[in-house]
């Protein structure tokens, strides 16, 4: 991810730069809940560049969670396409959608730790499954941890780290295979405001320091107003596009 | 992802829940410990019984007793013989005039007891020739005390070491000299009488220590053919024993089809010889080990099913886990993979510990079996056996056999849980609770 900084909101005038590395179009999903059929896509149409922050805002229900499933991989659309990459996620195989999601930093809202592992094993293991070398990933997750501000506390088990930590630590496993991009899923609807504050303090400088792609769904109205963009869903459909 | 980290990922996956894994496992080990120990005990077993035969059967002498099937002699004489044919001790010259016949004997036996001054003991009566019988089996029909009379002393009376000696314990029947009362019932006779026969004991023998087929026996106690014949007052033989000139198969072969085709015989007799005798009993051992390893390995089956069922519990438990190894980019051969490995572990685990507690309990069994006197054999358990020790034998098959199989086992059941975890989509993975 060779992206200078300070791309930022000016990034549309900067046209040699910019590269689009998640495109939805006319995304339509629909599951069975039941025998009842839900139409949680209905053509969605979404471009995402490099080094954007993007945050998905919508009722419950909208089609969030289901879009960013789709965009990192986890699923495939019913019509339509999710190119990642311009590679079109309907036609690659398990293999190579495992490879695809390497590539991607997942932060969830429930953190989604290894609660066996500590802050440390957590997150070399997702080096351990990119099959990184023992002594890469020691030095790696050690850099990531010092980034997200964890280093003195890696040895512990998430179940001793509060859930700020906890979120750090997601973070810095998600940043471990630098990733295209950061998908989070409300990565602030489960801690206090307080930490969340300092969650939504490292998530921004991530983007404006190191130039990571940011694409995330949530409620938290002070983390969307960080973003540079703000995308509206309703009833499966993105309603509305706002630059911050 | 390397395989040093899915094992170490597998592994701690197991330490995680030590308790559900030492149980899985333990029943792992109740299997492989059940096979080993059935398998091991059964072939110490048949060493014992085949060096046991080998003293009391020498290659080059062959058995003829009445039957045309395959049997272990006809101990009582009249067995098998449906049509009514005989066996009889005058058939031994036309036997002995055949190829490689060096020279036969006729030898009739009955079950019966014998008094002595100290006491009343229940054994095999043998009719014998014994300069001949002692020709033959030159190293177990052989004196500890007296002299086998080898021309013919009417009221000579050779006794079995079990017989003058049967507890061990000091406690002696019988010494050369004193006079043997032999007890026999004729239960052919109506009503059944009791005949007696008075004979001197001449000789105790030295310790055979093997079964008697045929051969010599620690229990019985000998008297002349002659003397037989007429105390049990027939002409009919229990068996013919013929020495052959050699040890060779081509001889034996050779030898025992002649003698089967002796036109007097009519095809009414059987033939045995030693290596026929060991062949019998290697296939019969074969046959026991086959049946006994079934019944243990049904626990391993069992087993098995208590692998497959902890597995899938995991798999469920750990649903969510699974969902976000696959959202880290983790291949589903590898989820399958991790699982796999788990139960490799538990396998083989379960059969090195099975494997060495196996072979514990084959011995603390052998112990038990023959060392409850402190003494090396199994004692007195009635007329045929002298004794027998029991050396468990842990062949490399069985070992290496016992490995795969407890390993195999595990991976087989583990199979269709990790192909479920395998096959879990990572969107309804992440959202299981």
């Amino acid at each position: 991810m060779e992206i200078p900084k300070q791309v930022g909101k000016y990034k549309n005038v900067e046209m040699t730069l910019v590269a689009t590395i998640v495109e939805a179009v006319d995304l339509k999903k629909t599951y069975m809940l039941g025998k009842v059929p839900v139409n949680a896509l209905r053509g969605a149409n979404l471009k995402v560049e490099s080094g954007d922050f993007l945050a998905i805002l919508g009722p419950s229900g909208s089609g969030k969670s289901t879009l960013l499933n789709l965009i990192g991989a986890l699923d495939k659309p019913t019509e339509g396409k999710m190119l990642i990459e311009g590679a079109d996620v309907s036609t690659l195989n398990d293999n190579q959608l495992a490879d695809l999601r390497r590539r991607i930093g997942f932060v969830f809202q429930f953190f989604n730790l290894i609660p066996r592992f500590t802050a440390r094993e957590n997150v070399e293991l997702s080096m351990a499954i990119a099959a990184l070398s023992k002594a890469d990933r020691r030095r790696r997750t050690e850099d990531l941890l010092e980034t997200v501000g964890l280093k003195e506390r890696m040895n512990h088990k998430p179940a001793e780290l509060s859930g700020g930590e906890q979120q750090r630590v997601a973070i810095a496993r998600a940043l471990a295979n630098n990733p295209k991009f950061l998908l989070m899923d409300e990565p602030t609807g489960n801690i206090d405001s307080k930490t969340a504050s300092e969650i939504i303090g490292l998530i921004k400088r991530l983007n404006e320091e190191e130039a990571v792609t940011i694409i995330m769904v949530t409620h938290d109205q002070r983390l969307a107003g960080q973003s540079e963009r703000i995308v509206q869903m309703f009833d499966g459909l993105i309603i509305q596009e706002v630059m911050n | 992802m390397k395989a040093q980290d899915i094992l170490s990922y597998s592994f701690s996956a197991i330490k995680l829940r030590k308790l559900r894994a030492g149980l899985t496992t333990l029943g792992v080990v109740i299997g492989i410990a059940a096979i080993v120990a059935l398998l091991s005990i059964t072939q110490g077993l048949q060493e014992t019984i085949t060096v046991q035969l080998q003293k009391g059967l020498a290659t080059d002498t062959l058995i003829v007793s009445v039957g045309r099937g395959f049997g272990l002699g006809g101990e009582g004489g009249m067995g098998g013989a449906n049509s009514g044919f005989k066996l009889l001790v005058t058939d031994t010259e036309n036997i002995s005039k055949l190829e490689n016949v060096k020279t036969s004997i006729a030898i009739i036996q009955r079950v019966g007891s014998v008094r002595f001054d100290a006491g009343v003991r229940n054994t095999t009566i043998v009719g014998v020739d014994f300069a001949e019988y002692a020709d033959i089996y030159s190293s177990t029909f052989v004196a500890e005390s007296g002299d086998i009379p080898l021309n013919l002393v009417s009221e000579a009376v050779v006794v079995g070491k079990r017989v003058s000696d049967p507890w061990k314990n000091g406690t002696i029947l019988c010494n050369v000299n004193d006079t043997a009362e032999i007890i026999w019932t004729n239960v052919t006779a109506r009503p059944p009488t009791d005949k007696t026969y008075m004979g001197n004991v001449t000789a105790v023998l030295k310790e055979i220590g093997g079964f008697g087929v045929g051969g010599p026996s620690d229990s019985s106690v000998y008297i002349p053919i002659s003397q037989a014949q007429s105390f049990f007052g027939t002409d009919e033989c229990s068996m013919i024993i013929v020495k052959l000139k050699s040890g060779d198969e081509a001889v034996i072969d050779g030898a025992s089809e002649a003698i089967r085709k002796l036109p007097q015989f009519n095809g009414e007799v059987s033939v045995m010889s030693a290596t026929a005798v060991l062949n019998l009993l290697s296939s019969v051992f074969s046959i026991i080990q086959l049946f006994l390893a079934g019944i243990a390995a049904i626990s391993l089956l069992v087993a098995g099913i208590g692998i497959m069922n902890i597995m899938i519990v995991s798999l469920m438990e750990r649903t969510r886990e699974i969902g976000i190894l696959k959202a880290l980019g983790m291949k589903s051969r590898t989820v399958l993979l991790v699982f796999l490995c788990e139960s490799v572990i538990i396998g083989l685990i379960g059969a090195a510990v099975g494997i060495a507690s196996g072979w514990v309990l084959a011995n603390v069994v052998a112990i038990v079996f023959h060392g409850g006197g402190g003494g090396m054999f199994m004692g007195n358990q009635g007329a045929g056996t002298g004794g027998m020790t029991i050396t468990p034998v842990l062949t490399p098959t069985v070992f290496l056999g016992a490995l795969v199989f407890g390993v195999g086992v595990s991976v087989v059941f583990a199979l269709y849980p990790a192909w479920r975890a395998s096959k879990l989509k990572p969107v309804d993975a992440l959202r299981y609770e």
